[in-house]
């Protein structure tokens, strides 16, 4: 390891106190900076990651506590007393976020708040402040500076935050900037002009950067050296390009191996046409002007759909491109305009009662496998709540049988079910709403975003799952993905979307082959970017 | 018997695996707050005291004792000591005969008596006038009736011993008692106003904001509308037409309070609305009745209780209001309101009519307030 350390952390701890007593969350852990270096910390949700940086920037939560050593510079970081923990923190260690919507504060203009870090930390006059967040806006390619400086956070694009906040964290030359997940927010193009910034900006700046993510694409990309964590202990660690290439601890091969694989087969073509939409469109008004027209945002425009039996149609598209919304038009959740037929039956104007009955047979999953399940009910009622509509007539043990049947098939433990969705975990929760949907026995099933929100190696499980249960009871599909791995492992033919209609549209092979679109093959370039060398790895390993 | 079979495979299971609901969380941490937990114990202490205290108190509420008015509150019994033999002295005196030393043993007085001519039983009425004795009667040295025709005896009377804890009021009636109904009305308006404004503005608040668009509109503008109208005016009309009583009074404040309520629950609801469990039932053609009752109605209960919380002592608050102005609860029932306006215009002689209503009626809310914010720090532990 070159150059002099600006971090050292030796036998890092956190505990968090819980009504059940303390619960370590990070355990022991070491790890140095060298100057100039990028380090990223890898691992799952819930590895400690987030919390061994928390615990340096003393940002804890209010039952937590950290224990051990953390020497910046030689200054120990661990119990220092606020005052002077904010001469280091902001200053010399600053720290960028996940979420680019909630960390900025909407109250203000964003040449105020990059200002104010630096006329706390190094006084001097407003207009000088200034002159140096115009230079900062510049350096993080902020299109026009002099205009933007003045703008809100809702008046920037997703991105365009996420810049403001890189900005912010570099006003005052840190040493060492802490990157908690700045991407994962954000849709693969953008995703990728980030990590691009921030790696010119490492290079003319030159302080270190600690990177913490989930994803293994971008830490080869970014870092020098990698720390890969496991329930709050380090595992392994060591360069980047050795550590990837002979990973010695089975939990680094398997996030490396993580990727779903597999193609589906497309389906019979004579296969019988279950849900089609013809010329689909949801419109949002958003207000009319006094005597003026009224503003449509078009959601989704004219999209036609054909879901053959036992097809998975994966619809892609970033984020705005409509793809939720139609698939929630699809099931006439939502208002929309064009026609739409399930087994030969006209359902384009039917209403609520009509719908009830079809409801069975048209089944939803959720991304957020946190919010999709009632927290005041227990995972057995949330299972058997489709039966309580449907079947009215079950007894309550038959219910109750039918829920354990479910749960077996989705792979959970059935004595599990007096228990509440906030004791599982985000995959568990999936399998929940799967078992859910699946327990009506439906005939399509509209997934939308169904592993988005959770790690790899689950969502791996979760795809094999999905492909298991359409085998066994000839599912039809429509996967709402942003995620292409995952889409070209589930389905068979792909639509992509962009702001509200089809760019293009084809079986999958030839869609991931030979994309026609310019705005696919962009998708593809940035996807694939991050992604290459993990095939290599993986043909490297064998 | 398949049934009996099934639900036995089913028990298993079941008490292997039971989970801790969020409402077990929460119960949890309520249970570690100190403050929570004290205010809890001094509420149900109160409430046991409003509801089983004045059979123990000897004392009836509306009990008058005209020649204890307005007695400062005293652990002493009444009389006092040193009234006693003169007011002994001075009743005997009526009587015309010659009065030896009184002497008091415990609660009995006793004083020679004598008279030139034999002594007339039914001077012992003389004495049983004073409201401070009672059962008098003429005794000889060994302490049976007096016989017949004698001139000299002693005259024995028991002493009435009262205490007054709290003293009385203006009226002489025990303020302690009154303190102790006082509570109880208070309270029962209290929970009773606070579960109908509970019951009104859940459904009420809940329905508009999950149905949402026209209906949402209509309803809230008819509590716009509803909140327009002065809360006394509303009062004063309703007690024009039906006249003073209990039931009134929590009709009139639940009937101003689900306003709130309604507000709350509808906001929550909005955001509810859009939560993914809900669309999930939606999805799966749960009815509107059925989403409303198993997923809105129970996740909006966290801020519910809270405010409910505090709603009970705004509803006691505004009890008292209503009785100060003497639109609530008639003579001689009396609730706390009631107690502390009679104490303010008694405040410069007898200061502990005003006192002790006053502090009993602050310690409820008090811990009211504190529970209260107990009970939103375990529901929500993320605000804090």
């Amino acid at each position: 390891m070159a150059g002099e350390k600006v971090l050292s952390l030796r036998g890092l701890t956190v505990d968090f106190a819980t009504p059940d007593g303390w619960v370590q969350a990070v355990r022991g852990v070491d790890l140095d900076v060298a100057r100039g270096e990028t380090v990223a910390l890898v691992g799952e949700s819930g590895s400690g990651k987030s919390q061994t940086m928390m615990a340096i920037m003393g940002l804890l939560a209010s039952n937590g506590r950290a224990g051990g050593s953390a020497l910046y510079r030689g200054q120990e970081m661990i119990g220092l007393p606020e005052r002077r923990l904010n001469r280091i923190r902001g200053e010399k260690i600053t720290m960028i976020f996940q979420e680019p919507m909630t960390s900025l504060d909407p109250l203000y203009r964003i040449g105020r708040q990059i200002a104010e870090p630096i006329l706390h930390h190094r006084g001097g006059s407003r207009a000088a402040a200034r002159q140096r967040v115009l230079e900062l806006l510049e350096l993080v390619g902020i299109p026009q500076p002099e205009r933007r400086i003045d703008s809100y956070p809702h008046e920037l694009s997703g991105g365009q935050r996420q810049r403001v906040m890189i900005a912010m964290a570099l006003a005052n030359d840190p040493d060492i900037l802490i990157a908690d997940e700045p991407t994962t927010a954000l849709d693969v193009t953008i995703q990728a002009q980030i990590l691009t910034l921030l790696a010119e900006l490492q290079e003319k700046i030159g302080m270190a950067i600690v990177f913490i993510t989930h994803d293994l694409g971008i830490v080869r990309r970014l870092a020098d050296r990698v720390y890969v964590m496991k329930t709050g202990e380090v595992v392994e660690q060591g360069e980047t390009g050795p550590l990837f290439a002979a990973p010695t601890h089975p939990y680094t091969r398997m996030l490396l191996e993580a990727e779903p694989t597999g193609r589906k087969a497309p389906p019979n073509p004579e296969a019988p046409r279950l849900l089609s939409g013809r010329d689909i469109g949801v419109h949002f008004s958003l207000g009319r002007s006094w005597g003026g027209e009224e503003a449509l945002l078009k959601a989704v425009d004219g999209v036609s759909v054909t879901l053959r039996r036992k097809q998975t149609i994966g619809i892609v598209g970033e984020s705005g491109s409509g793809k939720s919304t139609l698939g929630r038009a699809l099931l006439r959740l939502l208002p929309a305009s064009g026609s739409l037929e399930f087994k030969n039956q006209d359902i384009s104007h039917a209403d609520r009662a009509r719908m009830r009955p079809l409801r069975r047979q048209l089944q939803l999953v959720f991304q957020d496998p946190f919010g999709s399940l009632s927290p005041r009910m227990t995972v057995g009622q949330v299972i058997t709540e489709g039966l309580i509509v449907h079947e009215k007539d079950l007894s309550k043990s038959e219910r109750d049988r039918r829920a354990i049947a479910a749960m077996r098939e989705v792979g959970l433990d059935p004595a599990m079910r007096n228990r509440y969705p906030h004791e599982f975990s985000g995959g568990q929760r999936q399998r929940i709403a799967i078992a859910r949907a699946l327990i009506l026995k439906p005939e399509v099933m509209v997934l939308d975003e169904p592993t988005s929100a959770l790690d790899r190696s689950v969502q791996k499980q979760i795809v094999d799952l999905l492909r298991d249960l359409q085998e066994a009871h000839d599912l039809s599909y429509i996967f709402i993905s942003h995620d292409l791995a995952v889409v070209r492992a589930m389905a068979d033919y792909i639509i992509v979307m962009r702001h509200g209609q089809i760019v293009e549209e084809g079986p999958a092979e030839e869609i991931f082959e030979a994309p026609r679109a310019a705005y696919t093959q962009a998708l593809l370039a940035a996807a694939v970017d991050n992604r290459r060398f993990r095939t290599a790895v993986q043909e490297a390993a064998k | 018997m398949t049934e009996h079979v099934l639900s036995e495979q089913v028990e298993e299971p079941a008490s292997l695996g039971a989970g801790r609901s969020l409402w077990q969380d929460a119960w949890l941490r309520l249970r570690s707050n100190r403050a929570a937990v004290a205010s809890a114990l001094v509420l149900l202490l109160l409430a046991l005291a409003g509801f089983i205290g004045p059979w123990l108190v000897p004392h009836s509420y509306d009990q008058i004792y005209p020649q204890y008015v307005r007695v400062p509150a005293s652990l002493e019994a009444y009389p006092k000591q040193d009234r006693i033999v003169p007011d002994f002295q001075s009743a005997l005196e009526r009587a015309r005969i010659t009065i030896g030393d009184v002497e008091l043993s415990g609660s009995v007085v006793r004083a020679p008596v004598s008279d030139d001519e034999p002594l007339d039983p039914r001077i012992t009425r003389y004495v049983d006038r004073s409201d401070l004795f009672d059962n008098a009667r003429l005794q000889d040295a060994d302490g049976n009736p007096l016989a017949e025709g004698a001139s000299s005896g002693f005259m024995v009377a028991d002493v009435q011993r009262l205490r007054f804890l709290f003293g009385t009021d203006a009226n002489g009636r025990d303020l302690l008692a009154r303190i102790l109904i006082g509570i109880r009305i208070s309270l029962a308006i209290g929970l009773l106003a606070s579960f109908m404004a509970l019951a009104l503005g859940v459904t009420y608040g809940a329905i508009a904001g999950y149905f949402g668009g026209r209906i949402d509109n209509v309803m809230m503008r008819v509590v716009d509308v509803l909140y327009s109208l002065p809360f006394i005016f509303f009062v004063i009309l309703l007690v024009v037409f039906f006249g003073r009583s209990f039931v009134l009074i929590f009709i009139a404040i639940g009937f101003t309070e689900w306003l709130d309520m309604a507000r709350i629950v509808r906001g929550q609801t909005l955001t509810i609305k859009r939560q993914e469990y809900v669309q999930a039932a939606e999805a799966m053609g749960v009815s509107s009745a059925g989403i409303l009752k198993r997923h809105v109605i129970p996740n909006t209960l966290g801020p519910v209780v809270v405010f409910v919380t505090l709603l009970v002592p705004k509803a006691i608050l505004l009890e008292s209001l209503l009785s100060f102005l003497g639109l609530g609860v008639q003579e001689p029932l009396t609730s706390l309101g009631l107690l502390i306006a009679e104490g303010a215009s008694n405040m410069r002689g007898a200061a502990w009519l005003l006192l002790y209503p006053a502090v009993t009626l602050t310690v409820i809310l008090f811990a009211l307030n504190f529970l209260g914010d107990g009970l939103r720090d375990a529901l929500d532990p993320k605000d804090r």
